[in-house]
């Protein structure tokens, strides 16, 4: 069984935030109107968070582009009320959105912080209701979502597969980020097969996650930058 | 005052007379209130209209405050209904005489606040209309369907704890024919009063007084646990299960104080409410206020002293930084004016209990802001940006009109329901003093004489 | 592989509502899918993004005749897979409310009501207009300034204009400098070529690498992990400011404003003094490092000797703010990184010595050897198109052409908007009939109101702009393009690609204006005007003359359509050897492989080709060019090379700070405004919406009692601008910056342009960015 996992190499991440606009594409999120985003409430499912350090003249930049984590022990999961937040035994964290009783006991049980909420219903601008993604359903009002993994892909992929009659590639299940991304600083896979890049690259001694001290047991790993 | 039901009235015993007075009677102060209150709480279900029409967003919430007003009232509201049932659980069974004039108004504060708080979360909701999933799909691992299941239990039990003492006044009612005589004959459910059934109630009440302590418990501790289960910093604590019980109950005290104070005052009970309830009252409250310090200050020592990154954000967010003024307030309203006014015999009067009451409720109400809001806007994750909350009008409004819908709620009770036992008082003064007597003997060593053999 | 592969898509992932609302049906609450939907019809097809200069390789999604989705072609070799964020979001241009969908004239005169017209009709609103002009034979009063306008697309326009007798095209796009540089030092006039591949360390002095540089996805490449390589080059940056590249670098080495220059220079004092030069490329391949005796016996000060005199770590590190002992270790790291790189950015060019300064910069590169070696800088040709059709010129168009160009160039420059501008508003009555307008939005320039008061003058001002932009409120005729989304373009890859690179941009969907895109009118209105224009472009359509150009490269013997990454390095390994080996017997395989593939490229660059250093008559590299000297002693300027004034410039009293201006990548270029998506974050380093701000160090702001997010109006002499201030740790205490790009809501004009002053470098014509002065007050 794959267990579905990413490796963001912060060393190549430029902050350049292709990710992120990608990952909407790919997923039908609208943009957000001003005044709510200046509340706090724009959804990037995908989201390239920055911190500087120091001052003029000498500053830094940290950079590291955030998806949902896929932790292998969700707290999101667990204290969901009516399971509409779950893990498939591939490790996949999703969401059912026709399920969710929108209480948000997710969003704040994730450490991560990943999970965007539907404050209203989406409002798609007339140039946004017309490039829509077929293969992702939309979000109604008063649900969450995150990240998936693009997980629609996978069974895409896997029909492909299944009809060429051949196994499932590292090459065929690529989630929009890591593919847009001009600096090859995402890289995915299933980080037990050793053929897979992702599997050298978390055991890389570079490799960290967020907050492993939480248990969570994150199936994204971020290479230190050098 | 010459109808019928004055002069009914008028030929009961005079303690009847007194406590059943607002029944028959209604004054055009309370007319004016109820009109007010019910202009509020009709304002409050117009804006929870518009935020179902158009979605959450017409509250002041944003990621990562994802939860505010309303799951802080929801805490709040519940922690006031440990008022009664919990209260007038606890004084029954330790026999406490002077407990007889309160339980009462104390429970129907619990069945009526707990409703009110039991539906925040409801309306804190993206997707009331899928609320029925929480049976259809219910999780049992979430501490949100344990809140479900207590909540539901407490609920049924402190209104079978509500009502089944309220049989003997019923059919006093009843049989007074003061009021409403089909209504009471079906409240009443044949109740007549006979040593037998007055027997059998007892041992009821004995029994429910035992059971809903550890379900008030349970409800509060649980109330804790949502919080504590998420590994949010200053939320993923052990302490919040017994902290939350404890305010819970310290704002239950404060509520029935307020209430008491409220209703000697419009209903002329001063007769019933006496200055040695209002002491005792007052000294449990000081009691809750030096536990509360102590909860409190563990609290924030255990957070402090770890020092993890996270916790201090938040801890540093509270005592100085933006929250600085709603945690401070707290300090002072939860104990400083207490303890200030509790802890002298002369300030436990109804006037100086009305102000601790008052100055203890809105404390709780901003621990509760306190708990919520500064940890919602600082995330764990240290790039997250922090949030931010203003609650918007519509949020104010549903929980000024929960508030008011409350109150109005009380009042018409208290129009229903005599708001004191009228039998219970009566067993006091007619079995109460004869066993208090004997309990007390059966304290003191034996009279030196009767100590022959 | 058919990339256009056409396969039935299954409904997965409990999806299918996204297609309903693409349908126009309502969304519905419950994300149910419509009973009625049936899975579409999918199309991939390689093409180009040409939203700026980089023209990567994209692989659009196409699902039942509807743009899903931009992806990254991986087989483009100088994006290779990759976007930039602007990339994907061009979805959002392609079905933007605003676009205009049909062409419109004015109903009556100038700023009358539009009134929406035919292709045709324009067309031959256009055709009469031009006619009459030739017939009077004046057909130099007709002039067209091009934006952004590169490949075919420029040599269309220019035989256009040739054949029907005007000299004056103006196409001013992106002009970094660099040209210039090259054009004196190495008498090549090309802007170089960057070879990060194979850097080990990249020193840019404020080339706005990963942002809005030519091409940030070729930055970005070179750090991509290889199969066999997994390293990458160091990239330090000199800049100003903190921008999103000194961000990210792995040094920041902040500089004064204007002082570039003379930290490179003290940078090659360290590399002589310590010896750390190549002296064997010197000696065999440079003139004017060592002092020498010219021809009259003069005796000149080479290089060497006047960085020695002049550049004392010390003092460099007085003028420049950078501590020596950094100094002396970015020299260090220089030296021993070969192969190590200079990128020289506008930056440095953008000022009135921009010339001088910028060779400056790129000499770092002639002390090291870094040119024309792998990993270095390098000068290569154009991919080998056939040519056009000969041009054909009557009687009319020779006298036309003989006039002399109204906007006049820099001796080292192309002309540019700003002297066409000047021009046009000079003299009593205009010199011009008729403007075209394409790629072009002079509003919002710096240049603003003398545009405006020239676009006043001329009787018909034609632009082909897609979108309503500040200009075309100005003109009188928009005969709006197809968006490349629709319609067929060459894309060849900017300079700064090492290897020859011609992509294919391709109608992805069917057109959504009923109108005609500006190439087609081009050859519809020579069509239409007969005689010797329509014999000079006897083309049917673009594509037509697309495919006959790529005829050229069928037949150059060199080169392959992409291919992957194996692929790629096979032919490069086989070149190198001298072989060459044709992929495809017949051009029309060709052709079909160039449009499926998404083009063509030739990955072997021949380092030992001598064209590539210097073509120069004596074959070298020159460090204190004739031929500048020469003029400026013409112009009477008191500037030499590698001579700065000693001394930190300091701001005048009543505006004390300097500006910084800046382009927002994401929102560079006047119409990216309108993806939401980029309004909405146009970067991870603020959290901002859809709103213009300034970057204020924090001291400053509290000085002036401006908090974050404030409102606060920055004065020039020249205007006011007003924008909300973000207090930013990264800018120096006193600097404002101010990005260009975000639109603003109260008036689109409002431009922190429009602030500068309009000073230029008058030997390359470029504006400069960095001698403007302001103050900040609370608004
Ligand atoms: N706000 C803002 N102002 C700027 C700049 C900026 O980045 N932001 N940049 C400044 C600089 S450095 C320069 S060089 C100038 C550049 O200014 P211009 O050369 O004028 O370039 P743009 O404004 O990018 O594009 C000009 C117009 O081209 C049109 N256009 C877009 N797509 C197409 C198309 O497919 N076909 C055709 N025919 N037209 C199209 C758009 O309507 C746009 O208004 O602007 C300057 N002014
Ligand atoms: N996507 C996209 N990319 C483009 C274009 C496009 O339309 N779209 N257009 C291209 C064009 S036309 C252009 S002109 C380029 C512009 O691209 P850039 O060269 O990136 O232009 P800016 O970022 O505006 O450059 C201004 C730089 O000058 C610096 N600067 C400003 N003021 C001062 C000062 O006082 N002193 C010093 N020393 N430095 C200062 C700023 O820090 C800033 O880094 O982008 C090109 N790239
Ligand atoms: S696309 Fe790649 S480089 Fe750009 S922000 Fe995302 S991860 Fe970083
Ligand atoms: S990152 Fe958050 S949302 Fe994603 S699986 Fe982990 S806890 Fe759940
Ligand atoms: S918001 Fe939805 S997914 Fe999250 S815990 Fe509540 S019901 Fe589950
Ligand atoms: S994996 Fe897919 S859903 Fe997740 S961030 Fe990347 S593109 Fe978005
Ligand atoms: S770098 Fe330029 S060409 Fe490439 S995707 Fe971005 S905007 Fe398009
Ligand atoms: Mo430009």
């Amino acid at each position: 069984m794959p267990r579905w996992g990413m490796v963001i190499d912060l060393d190549r991440c430029t902050g350049c935030g292709a990710c992120e606009i990608a990952c909407k594409s790919e997923n039908n999120i609208p943009s957000t109107p001003h005044d709510q985003a200046v509340m706090g409430r724009a959804i990037s499912w995908m989201k390239v968070l920055a911190e500087v350090e120091g001052e003029w003249p000498d500053c830094r930049v940290r950079f590291a582009p955030r998806p949902c984590m896929h932790c292998d022990n969700p707290p999101c999961v667990k204290v969901c009320p009516v399971a509409a937040t779950y893990i498939n035994p591939e490790g996949l964290v999703g969401q059912i959105y026709a399920r969710c009783i929108g209480c948000r006991y997710c969003a704040n049980a994730c450490p991560y912080t990943v999970k965007y909420f539907n404050w209203y219903a989406p409002q798609w601008e007339e140039s946004e209701r017309a490039h829509l993604n077929p293969d992702v359903s939309v979000r109604p009002k008063g649900v969450i979502e995150k990240c998936t993994f693009c997980h629609h892909r996978l069974q895409l992929a896997r029909e492909t597969a299944a009809a060429e009659g051949r196994e499932l590639r590292e090459s065929d299940y690529q989630p929009a980020c890591a593919e847009v991304c001009p600096s090859g600083a995402i890289i995915f896979g299933d980080l037990d097969n050793p053929l897979h890049r992702v599997f050298a690259a978390r055991h890389d001694p570079r490799a960290t996650r967020l907050m492993e001290d939480l248990g969570t047991e994150p199936k994204v790993y971020y290479l230190a930058r050098a | 005052m010459n109808d019928p039901a004055s002069a009914r009235l008028s030929a009961l015993p005079a303690d009847a007379r007194t406590i059943l007075a607002p029944l028959v009677e209604t004054g055009w102060r309370f007319r004016l209130w109820a009109g007010l209150l019910g202009l509020v709480t009709l304002w409050g279900a117009v804006a929870y209209y518009l935020q179902l029409r158009y979605g959450l967003g017409r509250t002041g919430l944003n990621q990562p405050e994802y939860w505010g007003i309303y799951i802080i009232d929801f805490v709040f509201f519940i922690g006031i209904s440990h008022a009664g049932t919990l209260i007038s659980a606890i004084l029954r069974v330790s026999q406490a005489e002077w407990r007889r004039p309160i339980t009462r108004s104390a429970e129907f504060i619990t069945v009526l606040v707990l409703g009110f708080g039991a539906i925040q979360p409801i309306i804190d909701l993206g997707r009331p209309d899928r609320l029925f999933n929480v049976l259809f799909h219910a999780q049992l691992r979430s501490p949100l369907l344990w809140d479900v299941m207590s909540i539901g239990l407490y609920l049924t039990a402190s209104t079978v704890y509500l009502y089944l003492p309220m049989l003997p006044d019923l059919a006093l009612i009843r049989d007074s024919g003061i009021k409403a005589p089909r209504l009471y004959r079906i409240l009443a459910a044949g109740y007549r009063d006979t040593p037998q059934q007055r027997h059998r109630l007892q041992r009821v009440i004995g029994v429910l007084a035992i059971v809903v302590i550890p379900i008030a418990v349970s409800v509060h501790t649980i109330i804790g646990w949502i919080f504590a289960m998420t590994l949010r910093p200053m939320w993923h604590s052990t302490i919040f299960g017994p902290y939350f019980v404890m305010g819970a109950i310290y704002s239950g005290i404060a509520a029935i104080l307020i209430a008491m104070v409220l209703l000697r005052r419009f209903y002329n009970l001063g007769d019933y409410f006496r200055p040695v309830h209002f002491d005792y009252m007052g000294r449990l409250l000081l009691l809750f206020s030096l536990l509360w310090l102590y909860f409190t200050f563990a609290e924030y020592l255990t957070a402090f002293y770890g020092a993890e990154p996270a916790e201090m954000r938040t801890f540093w967010a509270k005592v100085s930084g933006p929250f600085a003024v709603p945690f401070w307030a707290m300090v002072i309203s939860c104990f400083v004016i207490p303890v200030a006014l509790m802890s002298r015999r002369a300030t436990r009067t109804p006037a100086g209990t009305m102000a601790a009451g008052v100055s203890v409720v809105i404390g709780m109400w901003l621990e509760r802001f306190n708990i919520v809001v500064p940890t919602s806007v600082n995330p764990r994750f240290e790039l997250e940006s922090l949030g931010h909350y203003m609650p918007s009008w519509v949020e104010l409004s549903i929980m000024a009109g929960t508030l008011s819908g409350f109150a109005l709620l009380y009042m018409a009770a208290t129009k229903f329901f005599p708001i004191i036992s009228i039998w219970e008082v009566r067993e006091g003064r007619e079995v109460g003093l004869r066993e208090v007597a004997e309990r007390i003997e059966g304290y003191l060593p034996a009279q030196a004489g009767a100590e022959s053999q | 592989m058919r990339l256009d592969r056409r396969e039935f898509l299954a409904s997965v992932g409990g999806g299918c509502a996204g297609m309903m609302l693409a349908t126009g049906c309502a969304p519905s609450g419950s994300g149910q899918p419509d009973p009625g939907w049936a899975p579409g019809v999918e199309v991939l097809q390689n093409s180009s993004c040409l939203i700026c200069p980089a023209r990567c390789g994209i692989r659009a999604r196409v699902v039942d005749g509807r743009l899903v989705r931009i992806a990254g072609n991986p087989l483009h070799p100088l994006s290779r897979g990759g976007l930039c964020p602007r990339g994907p979001a061009a979805v959002q241009m392609l079905y933007h409310p605003e676009r205009l969908r049909a062409p419109r004239v004015r109903a009556t005169a100038r700023a009358g009501a539009w009134r929406d017209i035919t292709a045709d009709a324009a067309l031959e609103l256009v055709a009469r207009r031009l006619a009459e002009l030739r017939s009077a034979g004046r057909p130099e009063r007709v002039a067209a300034l091009c934006g952004y306008c590169s490949g075919s697309m420029e040599a269309l326009w220019r035989q256009f204009m040739l054949a029907y007798g005007s000299p004056n095209l103006v196409s001013d796009g992106y002009d970094d400098g660099t040209a210039a540089i090259a054009t004196v030092m190495h008498a090549i006039p090309r802007n170089p070529s960057y070879d990060f591949d194979r850097a080990r360390l990249v020193l840019s002095f404020g080339a706005p690498l990963f942002e809005a540089w030519w091409a940030p996805t070729q930055a970005f490449a070179a750090l991509r992990p290889t199969r066999d390589s997994v390293g990458r080059p160091r990239f330090i940056q000199v800049d100003t400011r903190f921008s999103r590249t000194a961000a990210w670098s792995d040094e920041w080495i902040a500089v004064r404003p204007r002082t570039h220059a003379v930290l490179a220079l003290g940078i090659a004092y360290v590399l002589i003094r310590e010896e750390l030069v190549d002296s064997d490329f010197l000696a065999r391949h440079v003139d004017g490092y060592e002092d020498w005796t010219d021809a009259g016996g003069t005796r000149h000060e080479g290089y060497r000797a006047a960085v020695l005199r002049h550049y004392r770590t010390e003092e460099v590190s007085q003028i420049t703010g950078v501590p020596v002992e950094r100094i002396v270790a970015t020299a260090k790291t220089f030296a021993d990184s070969a192969p190590a790189l200079v990128v020289c950015g506008s930056d440095v060019t953008y000022s009135p010595d921009g010339l001088l300064a910028g060779m400056a910069v790129h000499s770092l590169n002639v002390l090291v050897g870094s040119i024309n070696r792998p990993g270095g800088v390098l000068y290569r040709d154009d991919p080998p198109l056939a040519p056009l059709a000969t041009p054909q010129l009557d009687a009319t168009a020779r006298a036309g052409m003989a006039h002399r160009p109204l906007a006049a160039a820099a001796p080292l420059g192309a002309a540019t908007a700003r002297s066409l501008a000047e021009a046009l508003v000079a003299g009593d009555a205009p010199p011009v009939d008729v403007l075209f307008l394409y790629y072009a939005n002079p509003l919002a320039s710096p240049d603003a109101e003398t545009w405006a008061a020239a676009l006043d003058r001329i009787p018909l001002v034609v632009s082909f702009t897609p979108f309503p932009d500040e200009t075309s409120g100005l003109a009188d005729l928009i005969v709006p393009d197809l968006l490349a989304q629709e319609r067929w373009q060459d894309a060849p890859a900017p300079a700064s690609h090492p290897y020859l690179t011609w992509g294919l941009t391709q109608p992805l969907v069917e057109p959504l204006a009923h109108t005609m895109d500006t190439a087609n009118f081009l050859l519809a209105l020579a069509r239409r005007l007969g005689g010797s224009v329509a014999r000079s472009l006897p083309y049917p359509d673009f594509r037509e003359l697309l495919k006959a150009r790529a005829r050229g490269l069928f037949e150059a013997r060199r080169g392959m359509p992409f291919g992957d990454a194996f692929e790629t390095q096979h032919q490069a390994q086989m070149e190198e050897r001298g072989w060459w080996l044709p992929g495809t017997s017949d051009f029309e395989s060709f052709w079909r492989e160039l449009v499926e593939r998404g083009g063509w490229v030739d990955p072997f660059h021949d380092h030992t080709n001598p064209a590539g250093l210097s073509r120069a008559p004596n074959g070298r590299v020159q460090l204190l060019p004739a031929r500048l000297s020469e003029l400026l002693r013409q112009s009477g300027s008191r500037l030499a090379p590698y001579l700065f004034p000693v001394g930190a410039r300091q701001p005048p009293g009543e505006f004390p700070l300097w500006l910084n201006v800046y382009r927002v990548s994401t929102l560079a270029s006047g119409t990216l405004g309108l993806t939401r998506w980029l309004a909405e974050r146009p970067t991870p380093l603020l959290d901002t919406h859809d709103e213009p701000w300034i970057e204020v160090n924090p001291a400053t702001a509290r000085a002036l009692g401006l908090g974050d997010g404030d409102r606060a109006r920055v004065i020039s002499p020249r205007g006011q601008y007003a924008a909300a201030v973000r207090l930013s740790p990264g800018t120096a205490p006193d600097v404002v910056c101010a990005p260009y790009g975000p639109p603003h809501r109260d008036a689109r004009a409002a431009n922190p342009l429009q602030l500068m002053d309009r000073t230029t470098d008058p030997l390359t014509g470029l504006a400069s960015w960095c001698t403007t002065f302001v103050r900040l007050e609370p608004a």
